[in-house]
Parts: structure tokens; sequence; C-alpha cells
């Protein structure tokens, strides 16, 4: 080994031997890195598909930022819970952390995937046509919501499935994606079936600055979007879902400074101090995404005033 | 720079102090300026920026006696961005939390000036275990100055410490208490480590000139 490195220290001065180091040297990165990459691929793909799905967890509230199950009791307080078989939620004391496959069994139970239209008709991947994985897989980064038929998430009650029946929802997840200041940024919303008040959100992907724009991935400045009103009140405390602008707004500062009780106060969460620009991406993003799932909005609030 | 006699440790020691590559060499002050408004973050940079710059200064010395001189740099940016590359990926596939939060972070470490610094400035010249233990000091060094900076632009940028919040939110001002307490907005823009980067300078070259 020695001879070898002293016969090649002697010769390191010579054009042709740099030149065969630096060949060797990058077929030698170039192969470590080519077979990680394709050896780690199947583990990463499934790591980023279980975070989306505890992420969507998340903005629905039936997981904890901090990792653990929770149900919601009839006065509206979050308790924790552990997933019982089929992925149903049961109350208990202790806060236990949830793990890859408790994730993955109260997903399938409690998150339907289904594609909506122009016209705001809920339909199935096979009713449309349509491949789910060439679909989920084609239109993930321009954007689920500018295709015609556009991607939208039930989440069923705390219930095991009655047979074939189809089940009732509980709430809506719409996949959000915008752009940021630097890159763009995917995210969840999950509203009731008032159509209206948000139960959570989450933003999963996302490139901001650590720290400021950053911190929309935080759970402490997500958590103000609860109970927050995705249709602008007028002043006069109705909601006109026919013309309400739609979106809820990431103002610059607080909401309480600025807005104070008015009815956009009800649309808006604070900013980011040295992030405004993230917080504008945040709005838009909100805005464009609602504005095409406008008709599904208001035909689902319909139904709601009708059976309430 | 260090003499040959002396312990191994020191190359770790001297490094963290005395030769501090922020404070004594002016080194890695972008990353320094960018991640350093909170301390979660900040340690998080640190850490990482340890683990590479010995880890590439290790593998660099080994190969510091096959490399042609007129390549060197090239062959040394190649170890780390492989080096970074293969910790980015794996964290992905296994430790996907982790990876989130680091992400951001793959393209700062790479370019980061300390990590060349010390592969160019001492791993091609010694052993590979003073070299990591160099790297590392380094490494620490950087990681020192990035905790004392994120401290004080946490603590007065956002009233927090780790993200929980320290200055109690009834000094602040508000629509009843007007003359209360305000967060120093400067502190949560870079700029603001430009001013406490020189400070610390200016503390560190005093207390040098002392010894």
């Amino acid at each position: 080994m020695s001879k070898l490195s002293n016969l090649l220290a002697s010769r390191r001065q010579e054009y042709s031997y740099t030149l065969w180091f630096m060949v060797l040297l990058s077929l030698v990165c170039a192969i470590i890195l080519a077979s990680l990459a394709s050896a780690l691929k199947e583990p990463q793909e499934l790591a980023r598909e279980l975070d989306r799905s505890k992420q969507m967890l998340i903005a629905a509230r039936i997981i904890n930022p901090d990792g653990y199950f929770q149900v919601q009791k009839d006065d509206g307080t979050f308790v924790p819970a552990y997933a019982a078989t089929n992925g149903i939620l049961q109350p208990s004391e202790q806060k236990i952390t949830a793990d890859n496959t408790q994730i993955a069994a109260v997903y399938k139970a409690r998150i339907g995937t289904f594609l909506v239209n122009n016209e705001g008709k809920i339909s199935t991947f096979h009713e449309a046509g349509l491949s789910d994985d060439k679909y989920l897989q084609e239109y993930f980064k321009t954007g689920y919501y500018r295709q015609p038929w556009k991607l939208l998430y039930k989440i069923y009650g705390n219930i095991p499935p009655e047979g074939n029946k189809e089940r009732d929802a509980i709430g809506y997840v719409f996949p959000v994606n915008g752009m940021g200041l630097w890159d763009a940024i995917y995210g969840y919303l999950a509203i009731k079936t008032d159509a209206n008040t948000v139960i959570g959100i989450s933003w999963y992907d996302q490139k901001e600055t650590p720290g400021l724009g950053g911190n929309i991935s935080e759970p402490s400045w997500q958590n103000q979007f609860h109970g927050k009103h995705i249709f602008q009140e007028s002043p006069d405390g109705k909601t006109n879902f026919k013309s309400a602008p739609l979106g809820i707004t990431v103002v610059k500062g607080k909401v309480s400074e600025l807005l104070g009780d008015s009815p956009k106060a009800l649309s808006a969460v604070d900013g980011m101090a040295g992030a405004t620009l993230t917080g504008n991406g945040v709005s838009s993003a909100y805005q464009d995404v609602l504005a095409a799932y406008r008709p599904f909005l208001e035909h689902v609030h319909n139904e709601y005033v009708q059976s309430h | 720079m260090a003499g040959s006699n002396q312990p191994v440790s020191k190359y770790f020691t001297s490094q963290v102090w005395s030769e501090n590559q922020v404070l004594v060499a002016v080194l890695g002050i972008c990353s320094a300026l960018a991640i350093t408004n909170r301390l979660s973050v900040a340690i998080t940079m640190g850490l990482s920026v340890s683990f590479v710059t010995a880890f590439s200064s290790f593998f660099v010395s080994l190969l510091r006696k096959i490399t042609p001189d007129s390549v060197r740099i090239i062959t040394q940016l190649a170890i780390i961005s492989v080096f970074v590359t293969i910790i980015d990926q794996v964290l992905q596939a296994y430790f996907f939390d982790i990876a989130k939060v680091l992400s951001v972070f793959v393209g700062l470490i790479i370019t980061n000036c300390i990590v060349m610094g010390r592969t160019e400035g001492m791993a091609k010249n010694v052993e590979p275990i003073p070299a990591f233990l160099d790297g590392l000091g380094a490494g620490m060094g950087y990681a020192l100055v990035l905790f004392i900076v994120a401290f004080l632009r946490e603590l007065f940028g956002f009233g927090q410490l780790f993200g929980y919040q320290v200055i109690p939110l009834s000094w602040y001002a508000s629509a009843a208490n007007p003359d209360g307490y305000d967060n120093f907005i400067l502190m949560v823009s870079p700029p603001a480590a430009f001013f406490i980067i020189g400070g610390l300078i200016y503390l560190s070259n005093k207390l040098h000139n002392k010894q």
C-alpha cells in the first residue's frame, strides 16, 4: 500500500496523472451518489408520503402537532387518543406518540380521496375515468386546483364504515399550493361541513427562510387558523356566499391591532415579523386555490343550511 | 498556525477559541447572518457544519498524498459535497422530520467557507486524526459564535429563547399601555448579526491582546 502511494506521490505533477485522478474521482463520486439515490428512492418516497398523510391529519386535527392522536369531545375540547383496530381512535389518559403504521391506518380510516369539478359535483377517480396514481403525480407541481377535476379529501367521523354505504363527511381538506418567497409552498386546509369554518391548516413542503418565513410550518403559527372563516363577512355580520371574497389573509403585523373587531378580522391571521413576502404568498395561495373550489363550497354550504 | 510538537487535542481547542474561524479569520459570515435569528436553527446549523467539517477534513487528509496540487480545491469540494449529499439523502429516507429542518441548510453547508478553509488550510497538510479534530474544533467554534448571536437576536428580536416567551407578555406595549416594551425589529433581520458579530470580534481582539 505504501509503495503504491509513494509511486503515486512521485507522479503527482504529471498532466496525465492529474487527468486520470479527476476522472477517477468524478467516477467514484458519481457512483456513490447514483447508487445511494437509487437505493434510497423507495424509503424516501414512503417517508414523504407518510409525512403528507401526517400533515393532512394535523390540518384535520386528528393528530396533534406533537405527534399523538386526539379526539374531539362533545364540548369541543380535544383529548389525547390511541389508535385501536381499523384506525378508530379511543380516548386515552396519556399522550402516546403515533408510529408510522398507526398513522397509515388512521389515514386510511378517516380520509377519503375524491375529485370535484367546476360545477361543484363530487366524484370518485373511477367515475371521472382518471387513474389516481397518475393524476396525483402529474399535477402535484402545477396544483390540482387548476385541473377541470380538482382534488378533494373528505374527513370521515371516528366511526367504522357500515358496509358499502358512502359515509358522511365531517369536514373537507383542500390541497393548497402557491409561491413563497424562495420556492413553491405546499400545504393543506381543512374546513368544516358549513364550508366556511377552518378546522386547521398545515404546510408540509416549503423552503422559506428558517426562523422567519419558515415559521409557516410551526404549529404555534398554524394554530391561529382554527375557527377562522374562509368567506369574508360583510359589515352587517352576514356572509354572502355568492359574492364574498374567499381566502384567509396574512396581515403585516397583528390582526387585533390592524382590524380590531371588524368582520375582516375573522378571515385574517397575524403575520410573521420579517416575513411579509412569505405571508403574501400564503394569502394568495389560499385565494387562488379556494376560488377554484367556490362552486363546490357554495353547494356544500347550501346542503348544510338545508340540513340544519 | 499550530506547531508540530503540540498534543493532538490542541488542534481542537485552538480552533474553538484562539483561532476561532468567525472571530479571528472572519469566515462563515454569510451563513452566520442568515440563520441566527432563532437559537434552535443556529444550533442545528452549528452541529451540521461541525459534522461536515470534521469528516471532510478527515477524508481530504486521507487522500492528501495522492491528490495533485493543481486540482486540490476541486477535489476538496467534491469530497465535501458528496459527504453533505449523503447525509441529506439518508436523513430524507429514514429521519424525515430532521431532514425537513436540515434540507434548507444543505446548500449553506457546502458553500460555507469554513469547511473549505479547514480542508485547504489544515487537512491537506496533516494526518487524518488531527485533521478530524481540527475540523471538529472549527465547527464547534463556529457553533459557539452562532449560539451567542442567536441568543441575543432571539431574545431582543422575538422576546423568546428556543421559541419560549421569556420577556413577559404583560410588559409589551398594547392599546391600553402604549408606553410598554416593544421587540427590537432590527434584531430579526440579518443586518443585526453584523453589529453583534462586529462587537464580538472587538471583544475577542481585546481579550487576545491582553494575553
